[in-house]
């Protein structure tokens, strides 16, 4: 059975939660202060920054739609927070950042993360090797996953950064059928400008 | 008496907060421009439907019910067994055959599902369109060129996707959007979603899509299930009675 302060805190949780802000247009050029960091990216295309933010540190960009493609800017998760916001913080608390975490550390931060916030049941790391972010020591993964809401199957491609003990990361997911490959372009032009 | 007070206290919130939902105005079909199909010129796959069946926890959780699930696909196959003979085209049930693509076509009506549901999200809600999409009135939407390659689907012209999900929400789900609605917040108990949309066999197109969600009918009866199918398929293009060019409503 349920209990009293069970509901309240659910209220309370449900009327924290903040409103849908407007959807706002990406176009080709210099974008600074992505993330509300020191990120900055020069698409050569058109792409949506959503309005909904998925954490205090996270910002979202899509052509069709966050579920068909999505590329996640991570500007700078310090010590003790975690990737997203967390939807039930009792329940089902997100892994944090360490201090001491290693950039080869990232690829589990991500998936740990994943499991709990999107409901992903099966998620792998499919491969990762040495990168730059913005001109920083970095590491590049791959990944595939599947979450039980959809069942869709899906892949990504990261490139993820510790810098003054934040990390930096920047990722793109679509469905494995048809929509990674499409936009795949687009996300590399887009990741070979970022500089922070 | 005291569960009759509770009952009417209850009505009156439940109501207050349907009135102070914002009343947005949404569509929900969509339609390619110029698709057009007339009865008897087409020849459709109807895919095997995904249908999820769940119970919401008060916190809002889906908690799958295979119960509820097995009666829900047994309902929906026969309303589609019957309802499949009036759509004015030859409409015949998937068949995997010998192909061995029985997974890869379920992973496209997943992603079927994906995309119908970025229509619902980014187009037929007017006030969260995609700024690249909304200068283009145009209902542009895809699930790829590949699925034209599927041995499975040899001969047919078109795939029809039909997808439904619904949580039917707990008492404490229900008791909790009463205390929410004391708090000023809108909660919904349950969700019923569903979606069917026609797909050009030789493009990869969504050339027809009718998306909601908040479905009519009971999907673990057999006459909500009937209900629910009728809501999906309502102004399927080719239909005797519905228009030849299906367009947004």
């Amino acid at each position: 059975m349920f209990k009293f302060t069970t509901l309240a805190l659910s209220v309370a949780t449900m009327a924290a939660v903040p409103a849908l802000a407007g959807n706002a247009l990406v176009s080709p050029g210099a974008h600074k202060g992505i993330a509300k960091s020191s990120l900055s990216a020069t698409p050569d295309g058109e792409w949506n920054r959503l309005g909904r933010r998925d954490g205090k540190f996270v910002e979202l960009w899509t052509k069709d739609g966050d579920s068909l493609n999505k590329v996640t800017f991570f500007g700078g998760v310090p010590a003790g927070e975690p990737l997203f916001r967390e939807a039930d913080k009792k329940n089902r608390p997100l892994p944090k950042v360490s201090g001491t975490m290693l950039m080869t550390d990232i690829p589990t931060l991500l998936e740990s993360s994943y499991r709990i916030q999107f409901n992903v049941n099966r998620i792998s790391i499919d491969d990762q090797e040495p990168a730059t972010l913005g001109g920083h020591p970095g590491l590049k993964f791959r990944y595939t996953f599947v979450s039980a809401d959809d069942e869709v199957e899906r892949k990504g491609e990261a490139i993820g950064a510790i810098v003054k003990d934040r990390v930096f990361l920047v990722s793109y997911e679509a469905p494995a059928i048809y929509f990674f490959e499409k936009d795949l372009p687009a996300f590399h032009q887009l990741a070979a400008t970022l500089k922070m | 008496m005291r569960n009759r007070v509770i009952g009417a206290v209850g009505v009156v919130l439940a109501a207050c907060v349907l009135v102070s939902a914002p009343a947005a105005a949404q569509e929900k079909t969509g339609a390619k421009t110029g698709f057009m199909l007339k009865p008897g010129a087409a020849r459709i796959v109807l895919m095997r439907p995904t249908i999820r069946v769940a119970s919401q926890s008060t916190g809002g959780m889906s908690e799958p019910n295979a119960d509820w699930t097995a009666q829900a696909v047994e309902n929906i196959d026969k309303a589609l067994r019957d309802a499949q003979a009036q759509l004015g085209n030859d409409v015949v049930s998937y068949d995997e055959g010998v192909s061995g693509e029985g997974a890869l076509t379920a992973q496209y009506g997943n992603l079927f599902s994906a995309v119908a549901d970025s229509v619902i999200t980014y187009q037929f809600f007017a006030g969260n369109r995609l700024p690249t999409k909304k200068r283009s009135k145009e209902f542009e939407w895809s699930v790829g060129p590949g699925l034209s390659g599927l041995h499975s689907l040899d001969g047919a012209d078109y795939a029809l996707f039909i997808n439904t999900r619904d949580d039917y929400g707990s008492t404490g789900r229900k008791v909790l959007q009463l205390f929410a609605a004391l708090g000023g917040v809108g909660i919904t108990s349950g969700v019923h979603i569903g979606y069917a949309g026609l797909v050009d066999l030789k493009t990869g197109e969504l050339v027809w899509l009718n998306a909601d969600r908040q479905m009519g009918g009971d999907v673990r009866t057999a006459e909500g299930a009937v209900k629910r199918v009728a809501q999906l398929l309502e102004g399927f293009p080719g239909k005797p009675g519905e228009p030849l060019a299906a367009g947004a409503k």
